[in-house]
């Protein structure tokens, strides 16, 4: 999976790279518009990360000129104008996500691999982390092979946890994907904790490891133990 | 009033007024003539009946048979009465009405008796006269008056144009399309001064309003960047495993304050946003329906927090609002009543009519002034993650879009009214 990240920050574009890479994404980053207009032309990308303010240019020429070559490329633009005319228009153009600076990296890379599930229709519809089965047009979980039946919010947060495979996961980024930023951090933290809670028995009801550890202080991991 | 209706109404005051002095002192002079004249000739023939009794001795009415003109009546001998004029009616002997008459009264002695007599004269013709002349008089100055009016008004609407012109032109100026107004220079000069600090002021603004606009979208650019920066960095060495348990809570702490950070610079903006005016764009919003989705999305909090909810919904709330500030409102009221919610089995009431909006929550008391509630920064729990900007961004919401907002305590319910001032 091929990853092209146009940020003129250079410590955030590493960053994003770094994370994402991580993921076993092959990234590449450029921190002017020149450089990736040349580099769309050249190169096709399954993901795009483009910020609306480069130096030289306007992200959104970018998002257009994507769309004229007809490249397939899932596109997420990101911006710290958190204008609502930014995220209409950056939508309307044809990216197909947004995000508002600061953003949890863990949130990025949610936000790629569920875009590039979702533009991946003629692949698998399935993904399997060890016993357990995800079928995300269903949006059904099997362990061993028996349906295990999770409410949205519980679903949500094992998607996340799938994403993010081995990364310490705070409390606040997990709270802010599953309700977005209208709750109080204490009220999500507490609700947050019932539903791991939940998640956690329900898996473990039909004969499934306990993958999800709590890490002290921060949050949780998902991943082999 | 418009201008020229209140120019107008003075002018046909001044007029009228005007008009009915000329008038009224052209019918005293008039009569004031008519009469001199009618008794110039009266006295003339007080001087004929005199010369007509030193001649003969006697009066023979005979003479003067056309009219009842000269009447004698025998008074007492040492009457002493000066002459004198007076107006009189007497009945006309073959129409039987009433005539006006002049009628000249004085002494006069001869055959050894003193006798009154009174001369008279018709006033008929005179006062036809008088009536004919006011008439035309009367006409020929409504007349002279219609055609000033006219031409006034004519005047004035011409020589106006340019001004109406102008406020048309100043109506439709927009601070977002941002540029000033251009406005013509004009024959008149107060008109060309008007029109030049017009365009100077409408620049100034539409500048500054620009000005103002870059500012707070480069504010919100340059302050999340470095944001984002530090939380990257911070979310890189969460992954770090080689930390201690103290560092991993250091570590903690930063990320969460800058995002504190970013929350409360995002707030501000907003703020400075909404009073700028740049949510210039208004729909129809049914808040009530806005407040119903809300609070199915908030469920979870609710049962978490056991809080009931009794929502009272009779004709749905609809205002004319940018979309995205009504769901910011509802949003940051019905936080606002979890937030400062009883800490279990506390209540939500959302009530709404076609003109106001309800939101009322159980909770202890108001450590603050009710006054205070929607200052910025004054929060109820100072320790509280709280920013204490919820409810003054929704009192700027409400201010910007013609809403009123009142705090009301009865019967164990905090409630927070919205009512629509207008339309």
């Amino acid at each position: 999976m091929k990853v092209l990240i146009v940020e003129d920050e250079h410590i955030l574009a590493d960053g994003i790279a770094n994370h994402l890479g991580k993921d076993g994404f092959l990234t590449e980053v450029v921190y002017t518009y020149d450089d990736a207009a040349e580099k769309i032309h050249l190169y096709s990308y399954d993901c795009v990360i483009v910020d609306i303010n480069l130096p030289d240019g306007v992200g959104f020429n970018l998002v257009e000129a994507l769309r004229t070559i007809r490249s397939t490329a899932g596109i997420i633009t990101i911006s710290a104008r958190n204008a609502v005319e930014d995220k209409i228009k950056s939508l309307d153009i044809g990216s197909d996500d947004y995000l508002t600076k600061p953003f949890h990296l863990s949130e990025l890379n949610a936000r790629v691999k569920s875009l590039l599930r979702r533009r991946n229709f003629s692949g698998a519809n399935e993904i399997t982390f060890e016993e357990i089965r995800i079928n995300f047009n269903s949006r059904k979980i099997y362990v061993h092979n028996q349906e295990v039946i999770l409410s949205r919010k519980e679903y949500d947060l094992l998607m996340f946890f799938i994403s993010n495979q081995d990364i310490a996961l705070t409390k606040s980024s997990m709270a802010e994907h599953l309700w977005g930023d209208h709750i109080d951090s204490s009220d999500s933290f507490d609700i947050l904790y019932s539903h791991i809670k939940n998640l956690r028995k329900k898996l473990a009801d039909k004969g499934c490891t306990d993958y999800i550890q709590s890490i002290y202080g921060i949050g949780y991991k998902f991943g082999k133990p | 009033m418009k201008l020229l209706a209140r120019t107008n109404r003075y002018y046909i005051l001044f007029s009228v007024i005007t008009f009915a002095i000329v008038t009224g002192s052209f019918y005293v002079v008039v009569e004031y003539l008519i009469y001199e004249e009618v008794d110039k000739r009266l006295e003339v023939e007080r001087k004929d009946f005199e010369h007509f009794i030193e001649t003969h001795g006697y009066w023979d009415e005979s003479c003067y048979f056309v009219e009842d003109k000269i009447d004698l009546k025998a008074v007492a001998n040492d009457l002493k009465r000066s002459p004198y004029f007076h107006d009189t009616v007497l009945y006309n002997r073959y129409s039987k009405e009433p005539d006006p008459f002049r009628e000249y009264k004085f002494i006069n002695q001869f055959s050894g008796q003193a006798y009154e007599v009174s001369i008279r004269k018709s006033l008929i013709e005179s006062n036809q006269l008088l009536k004919f002349i006011t008439t035309v008089m009367l006409i020929a100055l409504g007349i002279g008056l219609l055609l000033l009016y006219w031409f006034q008004k004519t005047i004035s609407q011409k020589i106006w144009r340019p001004f109406y012109d102008t406020l048309s032109k100043a109506k439709t100026f927009d601070v977002n399309q941002g540029k000033g107004l251009t406005l013509p220079r004009d024959d008149i000069h107060e008109f060309t001064e008007l029109n030049s600090s017009l365009t100077k002021m409408t620049a100034k603004i539409a500048d500054d309003y620009r000005n103002l606009k870059e500012f707070t979208e480069n504010a919100s650019h340059e302050i999340q960047t470095p944001l984002a920066l530090i939380n990257s960095r911070v979310e890189g060495l969460i992954q770090a495993k080689d930390m201690s348990d103290e560092n991993m809570r250091w570590i903690q702490d930063i990320h969460e304050s800058t995002m504190r950070l970013s929350r409360l610079n995002q707030a501000l903006l907003l703020l400075t946003k909404i009073e700028n005016g740049q949510f210039h764009d208004k729909e129809q919003v049914n808040v009530s329906r806005m407040v119903e989705t809300r609070i199915s999305e908030m469920e979870e909090i609710f049962t978490h927090k056991s809080i009931s909810v009794e929502q009272k919904t009779g004709s749905p709330f609809i205002i004319g609002i940018h979309p995205v500030l009504a769901e910011v409102l509802v949003t940051n009221l019905l936080s606002n009543a979890v937030r400062h919610n009883l800490p279990q089995g506390g209540k939500l009431v959302v009530e709404s009519t076609s003109v106001s909006l309800t939101v009322a929550n159980t909770g202890p008391a108001l450590t603050i002034s009710a006054d205070e509630l929607f200052e910025r920064f004054k929060k109820q729990n100072p320790g509280s993650g709280s920013l204490g900007l919820g409810l003054a961004i929704v009192k700027k919401i409400c201010t910007a879009y013609q809403l009123d907002i009142n705090y009301k305590f009865t019967s164990g319910l905090h409630s927070l009214l919205i009512t629509r001032l207008q339309g």
